[in-house]
């Protein structure tokens, strides 16, 4: 997968350095000596942040605890009249008074490991959707209608595990807060007895709303059926009602009784009728049925299928939808012509991964044809290149916006959730665009409202980071932030480096602690003082023998806990960077979740975090830079983030 | 008794065709044992079962399943006996108990119920949370500093989890 997006890569960057110095994100008031914005300890901060940069040696990464790093190429670290030698961070609110105390981990019980109430009540988000309780997983119908913002999900009611689903209902304002609302559907048909599965939702023109579902029978059959609103003019939407005529589509001949599920949003033929798509497979090629219907009762099989790509197994989740090729909003489903492009999506059964090519649609005979063979749906290009499945988009008519909701699983025990009482979250909802700049690739972004919960923001303007040091960033809490950085290597050592064979991958390449000339550097999150746990997302950079650069974007979860019962892969990709473009990363913390956003959304990675001691107050952000060839600069926006009502 | 020709003929047929179906079911166990991890270790579970002369897919993965739980639960009570004659063990006796606790009371019926709704993946998610499980208990004795005395039995319990995930895996 990396090695094709490098095609992209290579065609675009040249030998000169692809990214240079820009001001700071558009939008943003630097708080700089001359214009203290909140008060004058915004100053002391920055002051201090940069004779701290150089304070403390990154071997902390590689160790169990400060050790010298191999290989160190720079000059001797420069020394900070009278600043301690040790890592200890400055701690935070000591200007306020509080108690050093607070910073060291809890005394008494060894906190690692089993999980303690104090740890499992942190893991729950701020501002990202979750019931109160039980098992949710794939995001269902959502649509903006009379008003409202309506999310249905996956939900089981008896327990944090997956089990007999029903359809959960919440709706929202502004996609950030929202009123749960009593369950949608139940179980309680004989076409739907095993689980009222995943489904979306359709506006008809005269302002209808209608629900194509999959109910998997009292036998496991999978059929699709046809829900819509008992009341139309009840905003919230609250009561609905199943067709009696369900189901309104049985597996077809040739596909088998458990490969039929997940029915997309309708859109509009060249006929007048209405289009849906269902993922399948046949053998291990993963397809997509193509269905015509006039009225959502009666539908008519197209001979052939919208597309299908060998060797990706069950499609489950496809999504369908249009993109603008040179406009900025979102395209409602049926719009088509010269100027659109095609998304096909589909979740893959067989690695839990989405997946999502652009290419173009022929409305006529029904079937859908990639841009890039080699990037096509299940080989090519993901959403996301962590914990992100079963997504599915729809077309925000309020704001003309196209926006993606996805499942964020847990990636600690089923013992854990169960402890907790709870399981899953949704992602923060993001919109989608054509990448204009690469044109072969989408662009996301979380949508503006979270902004909304932004506050008492931190600026950090041009922190040098020399090669092999860790800043810590001082601010009043680290467990709900939304960082926006920049970040810049040094030109003339990226000149004068001889460039070499590049075979990085996130995955397998020791994470945060496996050192290159020009990278790894980024941010630790979620960050013990002592670096006993943290999770570092950063761009690692490397030079071809061409010259060229490629740039890799990870998140490491291998020293995020102590505890060892949690996943702690690595995640990543490559990110395209294009000439004139400085590196530039986005991290939303929220508790147990990081959504790491790189180059404004062309490459996104989505993780869990389970800390036990880098908890509460104890949870820290630092700065990094563990190249060794190269200081790195960085230019840095903290927001804490207000809770929503989720 | 006497038995005319015909009878004899009928007998005879009926027993090949029994022979030729249990042949056939022998064949699809042996072919989804091959795509596990531990052959001979998939061939036992499954074999010691009777209901794998019947099975389909869904049905031989139910039966790993099943061995899982077994195991499981023998698996607690080897923890309870160990739990009186080491006491210095106890800490991560203790973590052990609850994880394996967690095998049998949340991933097992999780699977199970995966399997008899039609969602496979689920299933999935239960076999690899135990073989994760056991790894977990297999270390809470090195977390302590101590030795471990139950290597062998976290051994079993995570490749029968593996025998049964790469089962399940097949129903993808």
């Amino acid at each position: 997968m990396m090695a094709s997006l490098s095609d992209v890569e290579n065609s675009i960057t040249t030998s000169t350095l692809p990214y240079s110095y820009a001001p700071l994100p558009n939008g943003e008031q630097p708080a700089g000596n001359d214009r203290p914005v909140h008060s004058s300890r915004k100053t002391a901060l920055f002051l201090v942040s940069v004779f701290l940069a150089v304070a403390s040696l990154v071997a902390l990464f590689a160790g169990n605890g400060p050790v010298l790093p191999k290989n160190l190429n720079t000059s001797a670290v420069p020394s900070t009249a009278g600043m301690p030698e040790k890592v200890a961070p400055l701690s935070r609110g000591v200007e306020k008074g509080v108690s050093e105390k607070s910073f060291h981990p809890l005394l008494g019980a060894d906190n690692s490991f089993p999980w303690s109430n104090n740890m499992l009540d942190w893991q729950r988000t701020a501002f990202h959707f979750q019931p109160k309780k039980n098992w949710m997983n794939d995001p269902n119908g959502p649509v903006f209608y009379n008003g409202w913002y309506h999310l249905f999900y996956q939900y089981h009611p008896d327990a944090p595990v997956w089990g007999k689903i029903v359809w959960g209902h919440a709706v929202s304002k502004d996609l950030i807060n929202w009123r749960h609302l009593p369950i949608a559907m139940e179980t309680d048909e004989w076409y739907d007895e095993q689980g009222v599965w995943t489904g979306s939702a359709t506006i008809l023109p005269n302002g209808e709303l209608v629900v194509l579902y999959t109910g998997s029978t009292n036998e496991s059959v999978q059929v699709q059926n046809l829900a819509y609103p008992a009341d139309p003019s009840d905003p919230l939407l609250i009561k609905w009602v199943k067709y009696p005529g369900n189901p309104v589509l049985v597996p077809p001949p040739g596909i088998d009784n458990k490969d039929f599920r997940d029915p997309t949003t309708a859109w509009k033929t060249p006929e007048g009728k209405w289009r849906i798509t269902i993922g399948s497979k046949i053998n291990k090629t993963g397809i997509s049925l193509v269905y015509d219907t006039e009225d959502f009762k009666t539908f008519e099989l197209l001979d052939g299928l919208l597309h299908a790509v060998p060797g990706t197994g069950m499609w489950e989740c496809v999504d369908f939808y249009p993109i603008s090729k040179q406009g900025e909003n979102g395209l409602d489903t049926s719009v088509d012509g010269p100027g659109v492009k095609h998304v096909v999506k589909a979740s893959m059964d067989d690695d839990r991964n989405d997946y999502y090519a652009i290419g173009t649609y022929d409305a006529y005979k029904g079937k859908w044809t990639p841009d890039n063979p080699t990037l096509d749906v299940g080989i090519g290009l993901r959403y996301d290149y962590g914990i992100y499945y079963a997504s599915k988009t729809f077309y925000d008519q309020n704001k003309q916006r196209r926006v993606l909701w996805s499942w964020i699983k847990e990636t600690d025990t089923e013992a854990s959730d169960i402890k907790k009482g709870w399981a899953s979250l949704m992602g923060v909802p993001r919109t989608i665009v054509l990448d204009k700049k690469t044109q072969s690739n989408i662009i996301q972004w979380p949508v503006e409202e979270i902004n909304l919960l932004r506050t008492n923001l931190t600026v950090f303007k041009n922190v040098v980071v020399e090669s092999g040091s860790l800043v810590p960033l001082n601010l009043p809490s680290a467990s709900q932030l939304d960082i926006v950085a920049e970040f810049e290597v040094d030109k003339k050592t990226v000149e004068r480096l001889n460039g070499a064979d590049i075979a990085y991958d996130c995955a397998k390449n020791g994470g945060a602690a496996q050192r290159g000339a020009l990278g790894p550097f980024g941010f630790s999150v979620l960050a013990h003082e002592g670096l006993a746990e943290h999770t570092p997302v950063y761009f690692y950079v490397a030079k071809g023998v061409d010259g060229n650069l490629q740039t890799f974007f990870c998140a490491d979860q291998s020293r995020s806990s102590n505890a060892n019962d949690v996943d702690k892969s690595i995640y990543g990709s490559i990110v395209p960077v294009l000439k004139g473009e400085k590196l530039a990363m986005r991290i939303l913390v929220d508790h147990s979740i990081v959504e790491s956003f790189a180059q404004e959304g062309r490459t996104c990675i989505t993780s869990r975090v389970y800390p036990t001691k880098a908890i509460n107050n104890n949870a820290q952000l630092f700065l990094f830079n563990n190249a060794t060839a190269t200081k790195v600069t960085a230019s840095v926006n903290v927001w804490q983030m207000n809770s929503a009502h989720v | 008794m006497k038995s005319s020709p015909l009878t004899i003929l009928f007998l005879v047929l009926l027993f090949q065709e029994n022979l030729f179906s249990a042949t056939a079911d022998r064949l699809l166990i042996e072919n989804t044992c091959k795509g596990t991890p531990s052959y001979n270790l998939c061939l036992s579970v499954l074999l010691a079962d009777p209901h794998s002369q019947n099975a389909d897919l869904t049905g031989l993965a139910i039966i790993a399943v099943y061995a899982v739980k077994n195991n499981g639960y023998q698996t607690l009570q080897q923890i309870e006996a160990l739990k009186k004659f080491h006491p210095e063990l106890m800490a991560a006796l203790t973590q052990c108990g609850e994880v394996y606790k967690g095998v049998v009371d949340v991933d097992v019926p999780l699977s199970i119920n995966a399997l008899n709704l039609g969602n496979p993946k689920f299933a999935e998610d239960g076999m690899a949370d135990t073989a994760v499980e056991s790894q977990a208990c297999e270390r809470s004795f090195q977390d302590h500093a101590q030795t471990s005395p139950m290597t062998n039995a976290n051994k079993a319990m995570e490749d029968v989890a593996n025998v049964a995930r790469a089962i399940i895996r097949m129903l993808l």
